[in-house]
């Protein structure tokens, strides 16, 4: 495995003349570069995942208004992803319009690619792993993944550092992760019907598997890589909390369907927002799953007494 | 002119905030978390208060002012936390730190304006 993760960015640029430095320049600097076509930006930003970035130019458009424009309506479609303008001139964002200027994290010139590596560095590789983590992560996937579908041989990319945060695939599921060196947490995904290819393989006909066969697989396939990750990176003692029971989510967005892991009911309230003057409705739903622990029994109401009453919005001075 | 910091990961409140402050005539800095704030702090000296929220993600409110008094051994601004906790072990873990106010949420501009005012200026 290439020890260092890559990342996908977009590659805005339509100068022959800077395109060999720029392409050089990522093949050096673990970026995997797609270029695209003017007219196909918007489409391609719907379609395509896992970005990390965008290198844009200057001049990608026939005129300076088009070309801010442009960036514009890329920032307004995916405002998390960092773009970074190439400039003739100079590695700065001084003098360009006050509305475009913002879009951009940093300028780059091709003349000096110090300044490139450093705004990728900044923006897109902003969170360094350590190596073992990489190798490991990938080892415990492919151990957890061989032993539970068998006969199916796995494999593995380069890890990869993304921005975006559009979800594809059908079916998610979310687990969290919790230590003293890092909280935070593990999401897999994929396509159902995938999956269900490949579970298929040696079941009778007469009760093949659907959907719910993929969301129990899939949550059994987060807990075996959760626990493999706990016992190897967190341990014992490693719980900020006390307690390292987690269970996974499962969100199925193609069947509308969301699992916490438990047949405990949800509680629910349903909350009507309503603007008197325009008797617009907003409608929202909260719903309460106890799906780690419930002991109503021990139920208690802790009010904090902060030696005079203290009105929520105003402030107690020390 | 004074100038404030408002730390908080929920962009509806930095807005919120950020933007009554700065009707109020208050210069104001905003910053997405605790590491964020450590940053945009030590960058800008006129800072005189900080506002912050305690659970954020990457460095929460309480870690960043321990951080503030002790990494970046800045003993003179003013610090106000803007949080929904309101636990007494929060905000004895605040005063220790040097915190010298706490709201818990909602914001209400106007309960705390006068106090923003004089700690900031």
């Amino acid at each position: 495995m290439n020890e260092q993760p890559m990342s996908k960015v977009l590659v805005l640029d339509n100068s022959p003349e800077h395109a060999r430095l720029i392409k050089r320049f990522c093949d050096q600097n673990n970026l995997s570069a797609l270029k695209v076509r003017k007219d196909a930006v918007t489409s391609v930003l719907r379609t395509n995942i896992d970005l990390g970035g965008i290198l844009y130019s200057e001049d990608y458009a026939d005129s300076p208004e088009e070309t801010a424009r442009i960036a514009l309506e890329i920032h307004g479609a995916r405002p998390e992803l960092p773009i970074i303008i190439r400039r003739e001139k100079r590695a700065t964002l001084a003098g360009l319009p006050d509305s475009t200027q913002r879009v951009f994290c940093g300028a780059y010139v091709t003349s000096d690619m110090s300044a490139l590596r450093k705004v990728i560095d900044e923006y897109i590789f902003c969170l360094v792993y350590p190596n073992a983590l990489l190798r490991g992560i990938a080892e415990i996937s492919t151990e957890v993944l061989g032993n539970l579908f068998k006969d199916v041989k796995t494999s593995f990319d380069t890890p990869y550092i993304v921005h975006d945060r559009v979800i594809f695939g059908e079916v998610f599921s979310l687990i969290m992760l919790e230590s003293s060196w890092c909280r935070g947490y593990m999401m897999l995904q994929t396509e159902e019907e995938s999956f269900l290819n490949l579970v298929g393989r040696d079941v009778e006909v007469e009760n093949p598997p659907n959907f719910r066969r993929v969301n129990d697989l899939l949550s059994e396939t987060t807990n075996m890589i959760w626990g493999g990750f706990k016992n190897r990176y967190i341990g014992d003692t490693g719980s900020a909390t006390g307690t390292q029971v987690q269970v996974p989510l499962i969100v199925n967005h193609k069947h509308h369907y969301i699992s916490f892991g438990t047949s405990n009911p949800q509680l629910c309230f349903r909350f009507i927002m309503e603007d008197p003057l325009t008797t617009r409705l907003a409608t929202l739903y909260a719903r309460f799953v106890f799906n780690l622990s419930w002991s109503p029994e021990d139920f208690k109401e802790f009010t904090h007494d902060s030696g005079g009453l203290v009105e929520s919005g105003a402030i107690e001075m020390f | 002119m004074a100038k404030i910091l408002v730390v908080d990961d929920s962009s509806t409140v930095r807005d919120e905030v950020s933007t009554f402050l700065r009707g109020s005539g208050l210069d104001v800095v905003t910053a997405v978390d605790g590491k964020d704030g450590l940053v945009k702090l030590e960058a800008d000296p006129g800072i005189k208060l900080v506002v912050a929220d305690v659970n954020m993600p990457n460095m929460d409110g309480l870690t960043m002012v321990e951080k503030i008094r002790g990494e970046l051994k800045n003993s003179t601004v003013n610090l106000i936390m803007l949080t929904t906790e309101s636990s007494p072990n929060m905000k004895e873990r605040g005063k220790a730190a040097g915190v010298k106010g706490w709201i818990v949420k909602p914001f209400k501009g106007a309960a705390v304006l006068e106090t923003f005012k004089k700690l900031a200026s």
